[in-house]
């Protein structure tokens, strides 16, 4: 299978930036994991017409391409960072190649939390009508207390987390297969989704 | 009141705009409401801090200066737009204007219901920590289906709708006089008397004694004994006085020296608490310093930009000359990297020089010279070179047990030392012209420096590290700060005028003359200065990551997170001036590495300073991978090529041989983590995540090759200590950017040339910022060298061209 990881922070330094590399490197036996990057992306201001910046549309088609996405989130203010942010506007706004795709949600954060709201508000996000994504329900992987985490070789330090993100990921595999069995019968309400406009849905249409 | 209302939105068209637009108009008897727009807010990121800029400092300013803002925000994805979460970002980040902050959220959207879910998000941000505003609770004011809302004139169509606004806003009134009283200072009382308290300083501890009344701060008095002259005495002169004046903790930590800076802040907390009073009280009272300033402006004959080693003797030349100088320094203190330095500069003195004894070694360097093969030198340099020859022939044929020196050897090994090939191919050598004025004029400098009220210590022939040679005067009193507080008093003496926390950010240029700059003062303020003549003396770009990486061709990588031993001020400032006025620059591929940094803040007498005889270098796996006694540059590319993260293992043995050390630094260390420490090497090993067999037989392998006096390996050949004797002992090192050589190209004069070779009118560059003299490799000892002998010209030509052009009129 082949996955990206998107890195949910344009700062340089970044521990999920971490968790997503150990991913990679942790799981490789099992799947192929991109890493994509969102520093440097214009940020989303809506103009007229929906046309993506080149760095997006190359982002779009590694997400329409890929069997999965896995969207590393820091939390910033309780909720999701403003680059990560952005670049879903843009994709919603645009191509929204994340229409029943796969996703699985992880996130690091410096406190015991682990960015619980973050990731609960990516949630949200994520089922809007234009981005519609398939996000693995139920699981959830927070890493708290992300700067002790990582040794100078960048493994996960802590054995029970290791173990959860294994589970994690052996259900996210799972996921993926049935997810893609399923919306194979989909395509009329994933076309709705292509199409959805807030104009028209304001008007009672879009249905 | 004074409301601040705020478009969540940067797009071009938006409803929640033509809300806020209503809401002005409507309301504009009752209040007053001002409008921000996002277009401008760049992206939120950490890695790049714009706290500073104009647009995020006018949001953070107005956002304080308001009884309460009101928020329109769209919903996009459930959530609030990402442009709206990146201004709450940067405005939780260093500043932190919400807080306490009463608030009203209103929301437009296409969709019924829309908003609704975005407004929920933005309470769940604004109550986060960091923002902290005071959020109207209930009275959701969303607006559905905007795109029927309004009619032609922008106003709300529907009569219910607009009631129902009105009854909002008036609570929202009641709300922020409410929520304002909050704010309102709490009283403090404290238990009268001097406390003893010890807070947290950058070397150690800082005894520090605080005097209170019934409800005041009186006294602040801080043992400075411990703590690095130069940089952190601005913090004792400083904060101590805002806190005092202000009566209050909420006070800006100094760039450069912030842990000392909350050391001082900590320590009067505790004092406060030993009190009986609350310091968060405290440290919620508005800041002493933030009063707006009106812009300044003034006139002057020289401006300097910078107030390191070479700015602050360029001004003192320029008062030599009976002219009016103005120097602008960017941080709170003068002294940039020369308070960094660790003192000796070079200069050939041969007389005095020739009352030391040479060294073992010193005959066989000076053998190697007069041995090199002509054809090695670069034209220019040859004639130089064959004369050097001679000295040295009659020196070792006199058999001269002294210690020898010219200007020639000066001169040769300072080209010899600085010559590097890049990644390219590009060879680079020093500049001919700027090499002999350097070597020819050094020892002029140094007695200068000896009238301007520097004292050396002619005692001691020093050899700076990195330096090829001894030749190092060095001065008494405490290392760089030893000059800048000469130079400094002299300035101020002579009435020279050094304003700082006042960086500048633009030349002013008429018809291609520079005649003057721009700087913004420390409360924001734009001061301007006109003048005949610029001086740029603003330092490398060392503590500029990116700038690094931009223009770097010799190492193969820079990490994004290198530290610097340089100070966080030297970020290329005066190179992108002169950029600005069209200048060329030189060599700035080049930058030297100190490979042997503390990994987590760079600086270089951290760890357990001992010399290379005495320890084993090895990687994250524990073997060794370079000769200990390598150049700089070879054990930077050595440590590169490693995943730069190395270690320097040493035995119990050290704590005699480490000049900086003692058993209760080592124990202080260990604690705090920058050292490790173990009774076994398979222990140290498992703690650094190394295979202990690879450690351990690295160890026995270099152990054996002290035995037998040589290193089969990697070459080393000076040996003291083995690694046997418990504890053993790892000091984690990475490199870390120390100089830049490249910069601005100037001429013997230091004139700034442009890309013709021409000079430009009214700018002149010394030190740091100026390139073409250390060119692949700058030696130790030579910087200070460098810039008092360029700072001393740059002084003097900025007055005596102008002169002359008046004479020739
Ligand atoms: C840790 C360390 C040890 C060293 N040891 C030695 C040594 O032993 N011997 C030796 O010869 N060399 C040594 N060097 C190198 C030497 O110290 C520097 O190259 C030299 O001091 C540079 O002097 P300068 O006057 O050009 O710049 P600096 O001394 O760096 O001064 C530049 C000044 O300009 C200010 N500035 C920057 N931007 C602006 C702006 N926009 N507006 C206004 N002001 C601005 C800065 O705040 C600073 O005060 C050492 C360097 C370091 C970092
Ligand atoms: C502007 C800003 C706001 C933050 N707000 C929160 C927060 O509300 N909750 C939290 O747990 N961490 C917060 N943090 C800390 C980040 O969560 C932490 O840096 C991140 O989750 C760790 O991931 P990273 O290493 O990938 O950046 C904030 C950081 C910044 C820069
Ligand atoms: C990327 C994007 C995502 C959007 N998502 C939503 C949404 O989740 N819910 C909604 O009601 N409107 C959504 N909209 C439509 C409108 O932008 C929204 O109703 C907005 O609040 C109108 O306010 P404005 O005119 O001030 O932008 C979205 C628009 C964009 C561009």
């Amino acid at each position: 299978m082949k996955f990206i990881g998107i890195v949910g922070t344009n700062a340089t330094k970044s521990t999920n930036r971490q968790l997503l590399q150990f991913m990679q490197k942790h799981f490789s036996s099992r799947a192929e994991i991109e890493i994509c990057e969102i520093k440097g992306l214009p940020a989303f201001n809506q103009p007229e017409d929906r046309v993506a910046p080149e760095g997006i549309q190359v982002l779009s088609d590694k997400v329409e391409a890929a069997d999965g996405v896995i969207i590393a989130t820091p939390e910033y203010d309780h909720t999701v960072p403003a680059p990560l942010k952005s670049v879903l506007e843009w994709l919603s706004y645009t191509s929204r190649p994340f229409i029943d795709k796969p996703v699985m949600i992880v996130g690091a954060s410096y406190g015991a939390l682990g960015s619980s709201r973050a990731q609960g508000h990516l949630r949200q996000i994520l089922d809007a009508p234009e981005l519609k994504a398939r996000v693995m329900p139920s699981e959830e992987f927070l890493l708290g207390h992300s700067l002790q985490a990582f040794d100078d070789n960048g493994d996960l330090v802590y054995e029970d987390k290791v173990t959860e993100l294994e589970e994690c990921f052996d259900q996210f595999l799972q996921f993926v297969d049935i997810t893609n069995q399923l919306i194979k019968n989909h395509s009329f309400q994933a076309e709705q989704n292509k199409n959805f406009s807030w104009e028209k849905a304001s008007e009672g249409g879009n249905n | 009141m004074k409301f601040i209302g705020i478009v969540g939105t940067n797009a071009a068209k938006s409803y929640n705009r033509m809300l806020l637009q209503f809401m002005k108009k409507h309301f504009s008897d009752k209040a007053e409401i001002e409008i921000l727009e996002l277009t401008d807010v760049p992206m939120f990121d950490e890695s790049d801090d714009q706290s500073d800029s104009d647009i995020i400092q006018m949001f953070n300013k107005k956002i304080s200066e308001a009884d309460g803002v009101i928020i329109a925000t769209p919903e996009h994805n459930h959530s609030v737009p990402s442009a709206l979460n990146s201004i709450l970002e940067w405005m939780s980040f260093n500043l932190h204007p919400f807080d306490g902050k009463p608030v009203m959220i209103v929301g437009a959207s296409l969709h019924p219901q829309g908003s609704s879910r975005a407004q929920l998000h933005l309470r769940q941000i604004l109550d986060a920590p960091g923002v902290n505003a005071t959020v109207m609770p209930g009275s959701e004011f969303l607006l559905g289906q905007a795109q029927k809302a309004f009619d032609e004139n922008g106003d709300l169509k529907s009569e219910g709708t607009v009631d129902f606004l009105d009854s909002c806003f008036t609570k929202f009134q009641r709300f922020t006089e409410i929520a304002n009283l909050l704010n309102v200072p709490e009283d403090l009382n404290f238990k009268p008397g001097t406390f003893e308290v010890t807070a947290k300083g950058h070397n150690g501890d800082l005894p520090m004694s605080v005097t209170l009344s019934k409800d005041r701060i009186e006294d602040i008095d801080i043992d400075t004994s411990t703590e690095t002259q130069g940089i952190a005495d601005v913090v004792f002169s400083r904060i101590p006085q805002e806190i005092v004046n202000g009566q209050t903790l909420n006070v800006d930590v100094i760039s450069g020296a912030s842990i000392t800076s909350h050391g001082v802040i900590d320590g009067v907390a505790r004092a406060v608490k030993m009190a009986g009073g609350n310091p968060e009280i405290l440290k919620k009272r508005p800041k002493a310093s933030n009063i707006v300033q009106k812009d300044e402006e003034y006139t002057t004959d020289v401006v300097v930009v910078g107030a390191g080693g070479a700015g602050l003797a360029a001004a003192a030349k320029v008062l030599d000359e009976d002219k009016k100088v103005i120097i602008a320094e960017k941080f709170p203190s003068p002294g940039g990297n020369t308070v960094r330095a660790g003192g000796p500069m070079n200069a050939a003195d041969p007389e005095w020089q020739n009352t030391f004894d040479a060294i073992p070694g010193e005959a066989h360097r000076l053998k190697e010279i007069k041995d090199m093969k002509l054809d090695d030198i670069d034209p220019e340099y040859r004639d130089d070179f064959q004369e050097l020859q001679k000295q040295i022939g009659e020196y070792l044929g006199s058999d001269g047990k002294y210690l020898f020196d010219s200007k020639l050897l000066f001169r040769i090994q300072t080209y010899l030392g600085g010559k590097r090939t890049d990644l390219q191919g590009n060879e680079i050598h020093g500049q001919y012209d700027l090499v002999k004025i350097l070597t020819d004029h050094a020892l002029e400098s140094v007695k200068w420096l000896e009238k301007v009220g520097v004292s050396f210590d002619k005692n001691e022939v020093a050899m700076p590290v990195g330096a090829l040679w001894r030749r190092g005067h060095k001065p008494m009193g405490p290392e760089g700060f030893a000059y800048i507080q000469a130079l400094q008093k002299y300035v101020e003496d002579n009435g020279g005028k050094l304003m700082t926390e006042t960086p500048v950010k633009e030349l002013i240029i008429e018809d291609g003359k520079v005649c003057g700059v721009i700087a913004r003062g420390a409360n924001g303020q734009k001061i301007t200065i006109h003048a005949e003549s610029v001086v740029l003396a603003s330092g490398g770009y060392g503590a500029n990551t990116k700038m690094l990486k931009k223009y770097n061709t010799y190492w193969t990588e820079i990490d994004d997170d290198i530290q610097t031993s340089n100070s966080p001020a030297i970020t290329g400032d005066g190179i992108k001036l002169g950029l600005s006025a069209g200048a060329d620059l030189v060599g700035m591929g080049f930058s030297q590495m100190m490979p042997v940094s503390d990994p987590e803040t760079g600086e270089l007498f951290t760890g357990v300073q001992v010399p290379p005889a005495n320890f084993i270098m090895v990687n994250q796996q524990g073997k060794r991978f370079v000769n200990e006694y390598g150049s700089r540059d070879q054990l930077t590319q050595a440590a590169i090529d490693n995943g730069s993260l190395f270690y320097l293992i040493a035995d119990d043995g050290i704590k005699d041989t480490a000049y900086n050390t003692s058993q209760e630094k080592l124990d202080a260390q260990v604690k705090a983590g920058t050292l490790f420490r173990d009774d076994t090497l398979e222990g140290l090993a498992k703690q650094l995540k190394m295979d202990p067999e690879v450690l351990v037989d690295t160890i026995k392998k270099y152990n054996s090759y002290v035995d037998a006096g040589s290193d089969p390996e990697f070459g080393k050949d000076v040996f003291d200590l083995k690694a046997v004797k418990a504890p053993f002992y790892a000091t984690p090192r990475k490199p870390a950017v120390h100089h830049t050589m490249g910069g601005l190209k100037i001429d013997t004069g230091t004139h700034v040339l442009n890309k013709d070779g021409k000079v430009i009118d009214g700018l002149y560059a010394a030190g740091e910022v100026a390139g073409g003299l250390h060119a692949g490799n700058r030696l130790g000892g030579n910087s200070l060298a460098d810039i008092f002998t360029f700072g001393r010209i740059a002084g003097e030509n900025s007055v005596e061209d102008k002169q002359r052009v008046e004479q020739n009129d």
